[in-house]
């Protein structure tokens, strides 16, 4: 026979087989063995049962293994439908909803004031390019009292060119909207002040009649603050307007230049003083009622700003005319801070920047005598 | 004849045997038996094997109670169930890779 032919190579598959069997039953054991051992050394030093209680609590933390569950018995979408009332503004919201739109709706939290700033201002800068008068009557109406969806969306979708983020678009968008608007809008966001060598007179009449407007300096920009800003006074703002608009148009509101400005609105001007003293004293929008009762402050500033943006329409439709509805806009003023507050010419002024906002019964009125 | 056979036999047997035992030795001298243990042992956590051994093991436990168990108690009790309760997916996994290093290192 032949031994020399067994060799390790020649061993058949069976016998690699076993081999290879051996071997794992080998390795299988060892990973008992070694189990065994951990488990002996738990119990005789105490900590092998440390994970278990009585059984009435063992049951009560079982894991949950139902369909829609979670392991602790939970669902996960329960307070996704959950719908709350806003005690504000009576609206119903989403739960997952709720926290971010009281923040706003109430003016509390850290953006809101924020948000209402910019808002403020792009319906300053844009209100040229809205519809008609009585559509942006219901425009600011709704803005604030959330009513209908439509003109709060045109809104929303007029928010966003606004913010820093759309800056970059806003550049492209220059042929869609009126074009001295968006450079204008983005340098407001973009550097914290306008320059007031690219806009036209009417841009330049519309910031100026809202913001503090004097130019600084060393940026050459103009000032964004309110008409009451700290940090200039008023014989810089009439500067100011004097300098940009021409001596006739210094436009501060004062009792006395704005009369003087407009000789042969007199008439007409008692008769919307009259109106609207009527209207500044018993007027209050129906979302003032609603929001903020803590703050008086915002009523008066949603007023005034509903005021402004007819006459700002009225001032690109009649380039003669515009100049005379600014003048019965100030009046206009006047005549709500007389009849709300008091006459002071600090009052004067800051109704004048809180201007934009009218409640709606009175506006078409008034615009269909001027008309 | 009848020693020639038992010749035969004894030197296929201890053929056999040192063939074992030269795989075995290789097989730990470069460290393939480590890596097969690392790699059953993961297995069979993952697959849920441990925590049914354990399980067993409390039942030993307190059938014998905590004072008088043995190793041995554990060892008895637990490892046949241990083999058989092995998935056959470790298991098929584990033979492939045994027999890919006898074919690598068998000659």
């Amino acid at each position: 026979m032949k031994m020399e032919d067994m060799s390790l190579s020649g061993l058949d598959n069976t016998k690699l087989e076993a081999l290879a069997h051996d071997v794992y039953s080998d390795l299988v054991e060892d990973a008992c063995l070694g189990l065994c051992f951990e488990v002996h050394r738990a119990v005789k030093q105490g900590y092998f049962f440390l994970d278990e209680t009585d059984q009435e609590s063992m049951k009560d933390f079982e894991i949950v293994d139902q369909p829609g569950v979670d392991i602790f018995g939970q669902v996960y979408n329960q307070w996704k439908n959950k719908e709350c009332v806003c005690p504000n503004c009576s609206r119903s919201i989403a739960a997952s909803r709720f926290a971010p739109h009281l923040e706003k709706c109430l003016g509390m939290g850290r953006n809101s004031s924020r948000i209402a700033n910019r808002r403020i201002a792009s319906s300053n800068n844009t209100s040229k390019s809205e519809s008609d008068q009585e559509d942006n009557d219901d425009i600011n109406d709704n803005d604030w009292s959330y009513g209908s969806e439509k003109k709060a969306k045109k809104r929303k979708s007029e928010k966003n060119p606004n913010s820093p983020r759309r800056s970059k678009s806003l550049k492209h968008k220059n042929g869609e909207l009126s074009s001295n608007v968006n450079p204008d809008l983005y340098k407001y966001n973009y550097s914290s002040g306008i320059s007031y060598e690219t806009l036209g007179p009417e841009d330049l009449r519309s910031i100026l009649t809202t913001q503090c407007g004097v130019v600084s300096e060393h940026t050459k920009k103009m000032c964004t603050r309110s008409q009451r800003c700290p940090q200039h006074t008023d014989e810089q703002r009439r500067a100011v307007r004097v300098f940009l608009l021409g001596p006739s148009a210094s436009m501060l509101p004062d009792s006395e230049t704005m009369l003087e400005n407009d000789g042969y609105d007199a008439p007409d001007g008692q008769l919307i003083m009259s109106r609207l003293q009527w209207d500044g004293s018993s007027d209050i929008s129906p979302s003032d009622s609603a929001s903020s009762k803590a703050s008086t402050n915002n009523s008066e500033s949603k007023r005034p700003k509903k005021k402004k943006n007819p006459s700002t329409l009225t001032l690109t439709t009649t380039g003669g005319g515009g100049e005379r509805d600014k003048g019965q806009e100030r009046e206009r003023v006047v005549g709500s801070g007389s009849g709300s507050s008091s006459s002071q010419n600090a009052l004067g002024l800051s109704s004048r920047k809180k201007r934009p906002k009218l409640p709606v019964p009175p506006g078409p009125s008034i615009y269909d005598d001027l008309n | 004849m009848f020693n020639r056979f038992q010749f035969l036999f004894q030197t296929n047997i201890s053929r056999e045997s040192q063939m074992r035992a030269a795989i075995n030795q290789k097989l730990i001298e470069m460290g393939e038996r480590e890596r097969l243990k690392e790699l059953l042992r993961a297995k069979l956590i993952e697959c849920g094997w441990r925590d049914q051994l354990k399980a067993l093991c409390k039942e030993v436990i307190k059938e014998k109670g905590i004072e008088n168990v043995t190793v041995e108690d554990l060892v008895a009790g637990v490892t046949p169930k241990g083999r058989a309760l092995v998935p056959d997916s470790v298991k098929k996994e584990l033979l492939q890779r045994i027999r890919a290093f006898l074919a690598q290192h068998s000659t």
